[in-house]
């Protein structure tokens, strides 16, 4: 009941940050196939938030076919490099970065918020993350993405007690995991606002023309 | 296009309890083994998790095995795991320092 509770205010409540046509003609040119995820930057007070959004990256990226590097693997050896601070690392030469990893771009992914907070008998969870894509061959950005998502633990509640208990269960243990999962999903679809298929999707190189401006 | 399993749960739980290492490994195995059992292709990433987490054991050996299967099946990750295999390479097996002092810089 909580998941489809949860699906259905997503879509209620995911503000859409679509402004007219994109621009794709960078993404075709540069035509990456590998691309490296790096460590979160976080601009929330939840200190855990950056791992936990960062383990939901690689899922939907993939899954829009492309090649993503092991994130876990990749934050280990930049932390062992004295890389330990994301900021340095979304700050570092894109350029120099890929090279180490045998990247074609890298994602920087960051926190926007992150947030549960209780208000009178709800719980409002909220989360926004944004997204840029460089290319590691000119460090130009190919795409960026910019998604926010709420949860209203008291939608569809009937009744105060039960209104009650779902705002404490929410506040214990907000839906994180899952909104930054749909959070993702949702600015990475295409067509929409999203990444066009990559290498390895049956589809790459065949959806963009509907949507695509006039080169 | 991949079985995942449950892969982004498996990382969020390895941040969420670092401590619980044995489970980290016996899960992202879970998911190596159930896509190899039915011939799907092991979604991206996933081998060379594993065999990041096997040299984190001090299983250096074994973590080649896995950075080497990551190489052929996914050729974007050759240049990476190339430095991976030779980094574990050069370790000498099972460290007493746990895994931080098993771990040698990769980036030069």
């Amino acid at each position: 009941m909580r998941v489809l509770a949860l699906t259905l205010l997503a879509a209620l409540l995911a503000c859409a940050h679509a402004a007219g046509p994109r621009d794709y003609s960078k993404l075709v040119a540069a035509d990456p196939r590998a691309i490296l995820v790096v460590p979160v930057v976080n601009k929330s007070v939840e200190v855990e938030a950056p791992d936990y959004f960062l383990s939901t990256l690689p899922v939907p990226l993939a899954e829009r076919g492309y090649y993503v590097f092991p994130v876990n693997l990749v934050k280990r050896v930049l932390e062992d490099d004295g890389l330990a601070d994301a900021s340095m690392v979304h700050d570092a030469d894109p350029i120099r970065l890929c090279s180490i990893f045998g990247a074609d771009a890298v994602l920087y992914a960051t926190i926007e918020q992150w947030t549960a907070r209780y208000v009178l008998l709800s719980t409002i969870t909220s989360v926004e993350f944004s997204y840029v894509l460089k290319d590691c061959k000119t460090s130009a950005e190919l795409w960026t993405g910019h998604h926010a998502m709420q949860y209203d633990s008291s939608a569809g509640q009937q009744g105060l007690l039960a209104a009650a208990i779902m705002a404490v269960a929410e506040k214990s243990k907000p839906s994180y995991l899952p909104m930054a999962r749909q959070a993702n999903i949702d600015a990475m679809a295409f067509p929409g606002p999203g990444l066009p298929a990559g290498p390895y999707r049956p589809e790459h190189g065949h959806d963009l023309e509907p949507t695509s401006p006039p080169r | 296009m991949y079985r995942w399993g449950d892969y982004d749960e498996v990382l969020y739980q390895h941040y969420r309890h670092p401590e619980d290492r044995q489970e980290f490994v016996e899960k992202l195995t879970r998911i190596i083994l159930d896509n190899e059992q039915r011939g799907a292709r092991v979604p991206p990433g996933a081998y060379a998790e594993y065999g990041w987490a096997l040299y984190e054991e001090g299983r250096a050996q074994e973590a080649i095995k896995y950075f080497e299967k990551e190489s052929s099946l996914w050729p974007e990750s050759r240049v990476l795991m190339k430095k991976m295999i030779a980094v574990a390479s050069r370790s000498r097996g099972p460290t007493t320092t746990g895994p931080a002092g098993a771990v040698e810089p990769v980036i030069r």
